[in-house]
């Protein structure tokens, strides 16, 4: 116990030594590391965010919204509603008042008040919203909801039916996924030999010390053990640095997003948390598994 | 404190013939990869106690010798035994264990500058028994028996060519070894340094540690008339108990 504290006590020291002596090589990797671990982050939170715009696009699919002239009367709009109830492609239908289609709007980040002021009236139309039972029927319900005379065409659409805009983004994040799987491994393989090569440049510094180590009798992994801390101090350290950095940005981008974009995308803290912590066991596994390649072609030697 | 009291029991200086070597070599030849042949064909045994100086031109494969000794080189052929445990065929995982069994000193001294005489000496206990108790004590006997008690907090590179080397010889000391090898330790040093040196290696001996030393220090090698390994061009060409650095009656220029 007393031999393996000693043991402990001596890595620790090493390598806060290694890495205090290489400084400048130490914080050179590190931050390069921070930055692809910054990449890494983003790519992780991008194809995230990309997937939760995707989930909630997919629990809109089902329903159309059929944009109605301001000047119906309840009357008209109650008859069309018992007649969208009563087809069988239909599930369910209701109303959207101006002001309920205001309220959905400010919820979903758009600031219509400056509109309202400027053009003394509410701008956005009411609407009859109709649940379908399959998304095959979609397209039949647009086509016949365009032909009614109650529709508003004066903003150029009658309906908010967009065919295209599933398997769009489906395809945007399969690319999405694709690409920043490749990209993390590229990352990975490099941030993997920038430890190396730090790792090689603090063993070239102590070689006198590591040739007298086992001279006398070191074992190989009491000569490793300090390396290998050190390198997952640098990954750990690399790690914090691209996660604080990516945190960061997330807030930023979302915040933009959700008033210039309009995309309604919440601040997920729980999959930031995880993606924080996973980055730092990346970055210590990493740092680790690059010191030991480092150093073995050194003890091998 | 007397040397008796920090080094191991003497054994006899002349082995019984049925002593066990202490290290024996066995048909050992070393070619390297670029096809230069270091060691060819070594038949030796060594014994415990003894004191042998291994001695040849540069390049005549002494320094070779010593890195099969401690498997820093792999023999291409033969076999090495060392305390009975055949060397050449060793796992890497049983080398540290090995190599805790000799003490060695070079000529270029090998301290850590940054490091204090006692701190260089500490290291190499540190390293091989972590934790251990008594080290500042163990430190200090060793540095007294090479005389630089008084030099504890000084470091290396303010001391003189042989006081660096008797620092070499402490931490090589300082765990105890069974065996200790010397590859050319007079070296970088003067004649009257160089003999400062040899005695205390002597001493070292007389306490009943084997010493091995690569040399091609003629006048030391006269002076001590001990057991001589002589190689030429990786051969052993002359093996006596008590020789000369050269053979009796042979000139040099």
């Amino acid at each position: 116990m007393r031999g393996l504290l000693a043991s402990v006590r001596f890595a620790l020291v090493a390598a806060g030594q290694n890495f205090t002596r290489n400084l400048a090589v130490s914080l050179a990797g590190v931050f390069t590391m921070g930055l692809i671990m910054l990449l890494v982050g983003g790519t992780l939170l991008l194809t995230h965010t990309v997937d939760a715009i995707l989930a909630q696009q997919e629990t809109q699919a089902d329903e159309i919204h059929i944009y109605l002239q301001d000047s119906l009367s309840m009357r008209t709009i109650a008859d069309y509603e018992l007649r969208f109830s009563h087809d069988s492609r239909v599930n369910g239908v209701a109303f959207t008042s101006k002001d309920q289609a205001v309220v959905a709007a400010q919820q979903r980040g758009l600031q219509l008040q400056p509109a309202i002021n400027t053009l003394g009236t509410n701008p956005l139309p009411a609407s009859i919203d109709l649940h379908v039972r399959t998304l095959g029927d979609l397209s039949q319900l647009n086509t016949v909801a365009k032909a009614l005379p109650i529709v508003d065409t004066s903003s150029g659409s009658a309906t908010d039916y967009s065919p295209g805009v599933i398997p769009r983004l489906q395809s945007v994040i399969t690319v999405t996924v694709w690409v920043g799987s490749a990209l993390s491994v590229v990352l990975a393989v490099i941030s993997l030999v920038i430890i190396m090569n730090t790792i090689r440049t603090a063993v070239y510094i102590r070689r006198t010390e590591i040739e007298i180590m086992k001279l006398v009798g070191a074992g190989d992994w009491f000569v490793r053990w300090p390396f290998i801390l050190e390198g997952v101090f640098g990954g750990v350290l690399a790690a914090a640095i691209g996660a604080t950095a990516v945190a960061v940005a997330y807030r930023f981008v979302l915040s933009q997003a959700n008033t210039q974009a309009f995309l309604g995308v919440t601040f997920d803290g729980r999959y930031l948390t995880a993606m924080v912590l996973l980055l730092l066991a990346f970055g210590a596994v990493l740092g680790g598994f690059g010191s030991f390649l480092g150093v073995r072609r050194f003890l091998h030697a | 404190m007397s040397l008796a009291a920090v080094m191991p029991p003497q054994v006899g200086q002349k082995p019984d013939p049925g002593m066990r070597p202490v290290i024996s070599f066995h048909g050992v030849s070393k070619t390297y990869p670029n096809g230069t042949e270091a060691i060819r064909d070594v038949d030796l045994a060594i014994y415990q106690g003894d004191f042998c100086f291994v001695v040849g031109a540069s390049g005549s494969g002494k320094t070779t010798l010593v890195r099969l000794l401690i498997r820093e080189e792999v023999a291409s052929t033969g076999r090495i035994f060392v305390d009975g445990q055949e060397t050449t065929r060793m796992t890497r995982r049983r080398l540290p264990k090995l190599r805790r069994k000799f003490g060695i000193v070079f000529q270029d001294y090998k301290l850590l500058t940054k490091l204090t005489v006692a701190q260089n000496v500490a290291f190499a206990l540190q390293v091989t028994k972590p934790g251990q108790r008594h080290l500042k004590e163990k430190v200090e006997e060793t540095l007294w028996i090479v005389g630089l008690e008084d030099k504890l907090d000084t470091f290396p590179d303010e001391l003189s060519g042989g006081e660096q080397q008797r620092v070499a010889i402490a931490r090589a000391l300082v765990h105890r070894p069974r065996i200790f090898l010397a590859d050319e330790p007079t070296g970088n040093l003067d004649p009257d340094t160089s003999w400062g040196i040899v005695q205390l290696l002597l001493q070292i001996n007389h306490r009943g540690t084997t010493v091995l030393m690569a040399t091609h220090n003629r006048e030391i090698v006269d002076l001590c008339r001990r057991r001589v390994i002589a190689i030429d061009s990786g051969r052993v060409v002359r093996d006596e108990v008590e020789g000369g650095y050269l053979r009796e009656g042979e000139a040099t220029i």
